[in-house]
């Protein structure tokens, strides 16, 4: 039989991460992906991903998937497309099946990043055309050109829930309500304020009663849930929609480790520090042990990539050591703040500065203009100024290099909320609005003369508005406060797609109107 | 991993629930009512359930309804979802037409 | 609760005893080692409720089986166990499967079985999705086939509602006697005490009935089967072949549900984990398209293996064990008890009551093992 030193299953950010590390060290590795096209989920991304250089930060999800397979392609990683691994079995056997047969292989270490899949919630109705998956949606969307539905219901507000509801709007979509069950937003806050801030409301505690149509979606009722999870009679919302889409979290696609008979807990592998299951030689790495970000799934890879390369006795007791602090470094810099792991369902009343967190953040999805102001990187000053607001300790940092005038303070400590220095001078590069992944920073000149102030957006819609577009400006909650008019339109390739739009509202709006919506000729 | 579990424990009777007619399984069409009958039934795990019911057996091997069964069982049992092992998995992790599965190749792959 | 019986074992044997001596009003505790109800060969297996292809020593218990108790089945457990009566073909391709299949034949006529050979036009007449390289087979019109997970469960659904005690995830770890007596079940949750105990506990059986000082001679080998998805419906024969290269049925659901074999069964690799061999599934897959041509697209959804208890001599051990007063044993059957489960639940409550049995079990004695010379 055919032996292979290192068999990846998977092709996502987990298992190319971990191939080229591999094989970096000389390990002859195969991944096999049972898709035709590599890169998991990652070509599905289209937003900037969150953390620092070393996660690739800033970089869109999937500008990320073709590094990997450059990378992969150079350390000589052979990627197999359309090759299902149907099964894991005794010896590391490894049963692929390609085209109108199965093929053997043998491998001396496996790794399995098969990833995840989508959970379903069940409500009356939710087998009907219309109710479809976050990931389907995204997958319509970003990989097919195929816009899901015109109405759309989003129940999650997970990162994924926000995320794509997000690009729903990109794609053309009337993204009508986000509901979650829970009392808190899940998602990054600063997600949810891109939402927000374009007039999509919040639902929370709420979820579906009941998905309304005959062979089709047409609408949907949500209610609010008690302590309970019971629905709160009289608490109904209706909505005309004919897509409801349902991010409520993922499950590990651990089918292969089961069968082969790895110790699990609740359908995830029981890994020991290396990332190796309870069978010797065979690890897990990205979602399929055990649900975060791709981020953390591509330094996960990475890990198993390294450890299985010195069970192989590709690497020496100094090069591991070193590689093992500095990976463990990398992935806890991701696994701190709020969201961490550990902080799962955990309600958090405090940033790690001291600072209240919002309350209106975490149930409609926008920071309240009487908190906004306590956050570090809200500041008033002179002439032009970067506002950031950014008010959870997320693992992030790419506005600090942005700015290479030093008016952006993260420090050391990836977490930490960032800061506007005051002794800096902004020079309106636009660096830090364009990189922030969490589209979170403004710059703002609250005196522009005539009693106006400009305030400078990150705008990712289309058709971009041309200068002199006359329009409503609109609150961090969406709602149109004043008259605003396009001053100057940004694009450049180091904003990466990103558009920077320079809006004229009064002054008393400077700190306050947050988006523009042009109103039609 | 055996837990010593008395099936002879009272988890009271059957109570019909308003929405035991909404479909869990969609692979084998089974509804929440027969998932929670099966539980007083006597099937008090996801194996017992799968293979009274079929649910989690279609083709989806239960990655969609698999964790929706197991919640309802275990609320059914008044016990945590986590305390139930997930339903088992087996080869092949996709339908495998047949004369597929019987073709096997030389390793393309040098 | 104070057991008068405590069964070891809740597979389909253990389910059908537990209900048989629930319905004689005996006080029943069933300790299963696993977590679930089932979980050894009774829900690995093909389904067949056969009496052709039988040791004349146990086909006593197959025949009464088919005659009296499955089909009532259903009813009498008020639940679905997908019993069809339409008989067994026994599908032979060259000269030398035909003369298997006689001599199998001619020695279940011999016994009062109405088993006889069919030409391959006839075979196609009862299947007519049978390739044309069948050229013959051997057809019992009384043989069928049932669900064996839903059999399994509604005896253990119908022993529990009449009042059968289980307590699963306990490991039984031996038998002792007392006063002359067995009397206490030994386990790693403490011990349970009953006047009479039956063993139907499979490969487990060895080691427990060891204990008491009585050797049943069996070994462990693994068996395969694999399922298909839902097809549409096409017949309700239980199939089996000369070579044993494969058998099975089409389930009530649709699927097609197969067992097969490799030559590799006695040697198989035991890792604790109930891992399939890789070879297998083709292997199998292989033995039933050159029968059935046109089950080539149909998708295999799931494919499993489990440890069968084989005797030396290739029939189970039925017996009250004299030696050891109290103790009863249904175990060793050889990858064949499910289609005579229903007779075995039967006996086994006859023999704890006393009563002569409705079927003669006399070939299945627990000290009839003899060396060859």
């Amino acid at each position: 039989m055919k032996r292979i030193g290192l068999i990846v299953v998977g092709a996502g950010p987990a298992g190319l991460s971990a191939a080229i590390e591999a094989a970096k060290r000389g390990v002859d590795v195969v991944v096999f992906d049972e898709n035709a096209r590599p890169g998991g989920q990652l070509f599905k991304q289209i937003h900037k991903f969150f953390g620092s250089k070393e996660h690739r930060a800033k970089v869109r999800g999937f500008r990320i998937g073709k590094q990997l397979l450059e990378e992969a392609d150079a350390a000589g990683v052979q990627v197999v497309l359309d090759a299902t691994v149907i099964g894991v079995y005794l010896d590391k056997e490894v049963v692929v099946r390609i085209g109108d047969g199965i093929e053997h292989y043998k491998a001396d270490a496996i790794i399995i990043a098969t990833g995840a899949a989508e959970n379903m919630v069940p409500f009356p109705g939710w087998t009907l055309p219309g109710v479809i998956g976050a990931g389907a949606a995204q997958t319509m969307m970003n990989l097919h050109g195929v816009r899901p539905g015109q109405k759309v219901l989003m129940l999650g507000s997970g990162n994924v829930g926000l995320v794509v509801s997000f690009q729903l709007k990109q794609a053309g979509c009337d993204v009508v309500a986000l509901a979650d069950a829970a009392p808190r937003i899940g998602g990054y806050g600063v997600h949810a304020s891109k939402l927000a801030r374009t007039g999509i409301p919040f639902y929370l505690p709420y979820t579906i009663k009941e998905a309304e149509g005959t062979d089709h979606v047409t609408g949907v009722t949500i209610a609010k849930l008690d302590e309970r999870f019971q629905f709160i009679p009289g608490t109904e919302i209706h909505f005309d929609v004919d897509t409801i889409c349902i991010a409520v979290g993922l499950s590990p696609m651990s089918q292969l480790l089961k069968m082969v008979g790895c110790e699990m807990k609740d359908n995830v592998p029981v890994c020991d520090a290396h990332g190796q299951t309870s069978i010797p030689g065979i690890y897990a790495a990205g979602d399929v042990s055990g649900i975060e970000e791709a981020s953390s799934a591509m330094i996960e890879g990475r890990q198993a990539g390294v450890y299985a390369a010195e069970y192989l006795g590709y690497i020496e007791k100094d090069e591991m050591d070193t590689e093992e602090a500095s990976l463990d470094t990398a992935l806890d810099g991701l696994r701190q703040g709020m969201f961490a792991p550990g902080n799962k369902g955990k309600k958090i009343d405090l940033t790690e500065e001291g600072i209240p967190v919002s309350e209106n953040l975490l149930s409609r999805g926008f920071v309240a203009e009487d908190e906004i102001e306590r956050f570090p990187g809200v500041v008033h000053k002179a002439g032009i100024h970067p506002v950031i607001e950014c008010t959870q300790n997320i693992p992030c940092n790419p506005c600090q290099d942005a700015c290479n005038k030093g008016c952006i303070k993260v420090g050391d400590h990836i977490t930490t909320l960032p800061a506007v220095e005051d002794d800096s001078t902004c020079i309106n590069c636009g660096m830090c609005v364009a990189n922030c992944p969490g589209q979170a920073i403004f710059l703002v000149d609250e005196d522009a003369g005539d009693g106006m102030a400009e305030i400078t957006m990150p705008y990712e819609f289309l058709p971009v508005p041309e200068v002199g577009a006359k329009g409503v400006g609109l609150s961090r909650s969406g709602e149109p406060i004043c008259d605003a008019e396009v001053t100057r339109v940004r694009s450049s390739k180091a904003f990466d797609k990103t558009n920077l739009l320079t809006v004229k509202v009064p002054k008393e709006y400077a700190m306050k109107a947050r988006f523009f919506e042009e109103v039609s000729k | 991993m055996s837990k010593v579990t008395d099936r002879s424990r009272d988890i009271g009777p059957f109570v019909p629930g308003p929405d035991d007619d909404m479909i869990i399984c969609r692979c084998e069409e089974i509804t929440k009512g027969e998932i929670r009958q099966a539980v007083h039934d006597g099937m008090w795990n996801m194996a017992e359930i799968r293979r009274y019911l079929r649910c989690t057996m279609g083709l989806c091997q239960g990655q969609t309804c698999g964790k929706l069964v197991k919640g309802i069982v275990a609320s059914e049992l008044g016990i945590r979802p986590n305390e139930l092992e997930f339903q088992t998995s087996r080869a092949p992790m996709r339908p495998t037409e047949m004369h597929v599965f019987a073709n096997e190749e030389e390793a393309k792959i040098k | 609760m104070n057991p008068d019986v405590i069964i070891v074992g809740a597979g389909i044997i253990g389910n059908s005893c537990a209900y048989y001596l629930t319905k004689k009003g005996y006080k029943v505790l069933v300790l299963e080692k696993s977590d679930i109800i089932g979980d050894g060969g009774s829900s690995r297996n093909g389904g067949g409720v056969r009496q052709s292809g039988r040791d004349p020593r146990e086909l006593p218990l197959a025949m009464y089986g088919i005659e009296n108790l499955w089909p009532t089945l259903s009813e009498e457990l008020d639940s679905d166990v997908e019993y069809h009566k339409e008989g067994n073909l026994r599908l032979g391709k060259t000269e030398e499967h035909l003369k298997i299949l006689e001599g199998l034949a001619n020695r279940a006529q011999a016994c009062g079985l109405d088993v006889h050979m069919i030409d391959g036009d006839e075979v196609r007449q009862i299947n007519p999705y049978l390739s044309d390289e069948v050229i013959g087979a051997s057809w019992c019109p009384t043989d069928g086939h049932a669900n064996p997970l839903r059999a399994t469960l509604a005896y253990y659904r119908a022993a529990r509602r009449l009042g059968a005690q289980y307590i699963t995830g306990v490991s039984v770890l031996g038998l002792k006697k007392v006063k002359g007596k067995v009397r206490q079940v030994i386990t790693d949750n403490g011990i349970y005490e009953a006047d009479h105990i039956v063993l139907c506990n499979g490969l487990g059986a060895r080691p427990v009935a060891g204990t008491v000082g009585i050797d049943l001679p069996m070994m462990s080998v693994m068996l395969y089967a694999l399922v298909t998805e839902a097809e549409p419906p096409m017949f309700n024969q239980m199939l089996g072949t000369a070579e044993a290269d494969f058998y099975g049925h089409q389930t009530n659901h649709g699927s097609f549900v197969f067992g097969g074999s490799t030559n590799f069964e006695p040697v198989a690799k035991d890792n604790g984990t109930p891992v399939i061999m890789a070879n297998a599934a083709p292997c199998i897959c292989r033995g039933i398209l050159k029968y059935f041509p046109m089950l080539a697209d149909a998708k295999i959804v799931r494919t499993w293996a489990g440890w069968m208890d084989q005797m030396m001599d290739g029939v189970p051990v039925i017996d009250n064990i004299s030696e050891v007063p109290g103790l009863t044993i249904a175990a060793g059957f050889t990858g064949h008890g499910f289609g005579i489960a229903p007779a075995v639940g039967t006996v086994v409550s006859e023999l704890v009551n006393g009563d002569p049995t409705s079927a003669d079990i006399s070939g299945l004695k627990y000290d009839r093992f003899k060396t060859k010379i």
